[in-house]
């Protein structure tokens, strides 16, 4: 006979969740509040934090099909109250985000572009990446944080790209590309984002 | 053949197709990348020296369709539809989500031969896609396309450009130039600092030990 089954389970630093499909435990190097719950530690597939703690959380976050990615200096933070669902985070060094923040479907904040921009850096890049290349030899990457503030909602698809602040209370629309600081309060749409006027959303 | 570095924990029951040709240590995540390749050409897919698949990259190639993908290339979660030719350079870095198409018919054709093209394939028990007249993609050495882009048939991306995050692409880029938005707009030109000095300086931080 078929039961229910929950679907989220309490994040535990260094636990297996029940009935996890993806065979590996949550990073122990991470702290969580209470009532935190997630559905899988594949949420945690591509975090690579090698800090004391690479990612903290506060209570009551939902965490569903959600990618917790950090490189090796990589943090994020996450306040109470937040609830991110299918979405990815991408950090470098430091993405920060406050409370009572909705992250929807297919969203990706990153703090940074992953390559160098300038050509010949970009080639060296594509070199050191290879099968038979030495990661340690990758050029300077720049990085700026992100900042996420309090009571702020992020649509689907949205981008959140590095060294962005997206003010308290903000919304970002479904699809934009966000490249600029967002003012509090202040509503945005497109790819580039611009501030919408007229009525509210 | 030669056998890619990566296939040795597959999770897909599937096999590189015979007509593949393989550099020197490249790098395939899954075969699922082969799971829509119905290419009947020779060689139908070349990848050059520690060019690399990763993630769900995938070619999706039609019976005539040719793609070539130049040597240290990364694709890492892109997604390849060819129906006749795709040139793919060497160095460049593609990103998760991005779409690299050949064939786009709602841009080139009548509506009547595009629904005659989706009903054919409809009815079809293999649901082979018939061709639908597609303008090759021709992408130079050193281009860096940011995830979720769509790089629309016909076009040409210079040497050396930058298409940011989310781009769509339906005209040529110049070599250098960085585009971001829809549709495209270019927002500045860079230095062209990757000359063969700069590449081989960089050649000489591969691994000794590479296998």
């Amino acid at each position: 006979m078929s039961q229910a089954v929950a679907r989220l389970f309490p994040l535990v630093p260094g636990a297996k969740v029940p009935n996890d499909w993806y065979d590996a435990a949550v990073p122990s190097n991470i702290e969580a509040g209470r009532n935190t719950l997630v559905d899988s530690s594949f949420c945690f597939k591509n975090y690579q934090s090698i800090l004391p703690v690479g990612f903290k959380v506060g209570n009551n976050v939902t965490l569903w099909r959600t990618s917790i990615a950090t490189e090796e200096r990589g943090m994020i933070e996450i306040g109470d109250d937040c609830y991110i669902a299918n979405a990815s985070l991408v950090a470098a060094r430091s993405i920060l985000i406050g409370s009572r923040v909705f992250i929807a479907g297919g969203a990706t904040i990153v703090d940074s572009d992953f390559h160098p921009v300038d050509p010949a850096a970009r080639l060296a890049d594509t070199i050191a990446l290879s099968p038979a290349g030495d990661r340690s030899t990758r050029p300077p990457i720049e990085t700026r944080p992100v900042i996420i503030e309090d009571d702020v909602w992020i649509g689907y698809n949205a981008t959140i790209l590095k060294g962005v602040r997206v003010g308290r209370g903000a919304v970002v629309s479904p699809g934009s590309l966000v490249l600029r600081d967002i003012d509090p309060g202040v509503t945005v749409a497109g790819n580039p984002a611009a501030p919408v006027t007229g009525a509210p959303s | 053949m030669t056998i890619p570095l990566g296939l040795e924990h597959d999770w897909y029951p599937g096999s590189v197709p015979s007509n593949v040709s393989l550099g020197r240590n490249v790098y395939i995540d899954t075969t699922y990348a082969f799971a829509a390749f119905h290419s009947g050409m020779e060689p139908a897919l070349t990848l050059g020296e520690s060019a690399g698949a990763y993630i769900r990259s995938s070619f999706i190639v039609g019976p005539r369709g040719r793609v070539r993908v130049g040597a240290y290339t990364i694709i890492n979660g892109s997604y390849i539809v060819c129906e006749r030719k795709v040139d793919i350079g060497a160095h460049c870095l593609f990103a998760w989500g991005t779409f690299i198409t050949d064939s786009w018919p709602a841009s080139s054709q009548s509506a009547e031969s595009r629904t005659a093209a989706v009903v054919a394939a409809s009815r079809h028990p293999a649901r082979p896609f018939p061709e639908t007249g597609g303008r090759p993609v021709t992408i130079e050495d050193n281009v860096w396309v940011g995830f979720d882009s769509v790089i629309l048939p016909g076009v040409t991306l210079g040497r050396g450009c930058i298409v940011g995050s989310r781009t769509i692409v339906d005209v040529d880029v110049p070599p250098y130039a960085v585009v971001v938005g829809n549709p495209q707009r270019v927002v500045r030109v860079l230095h062209p600092t990757d000359d063969e000095a700069a590449r081989q300086n960089a050649m000489k931080h591969l691994r000794a030990d590479r296998p």
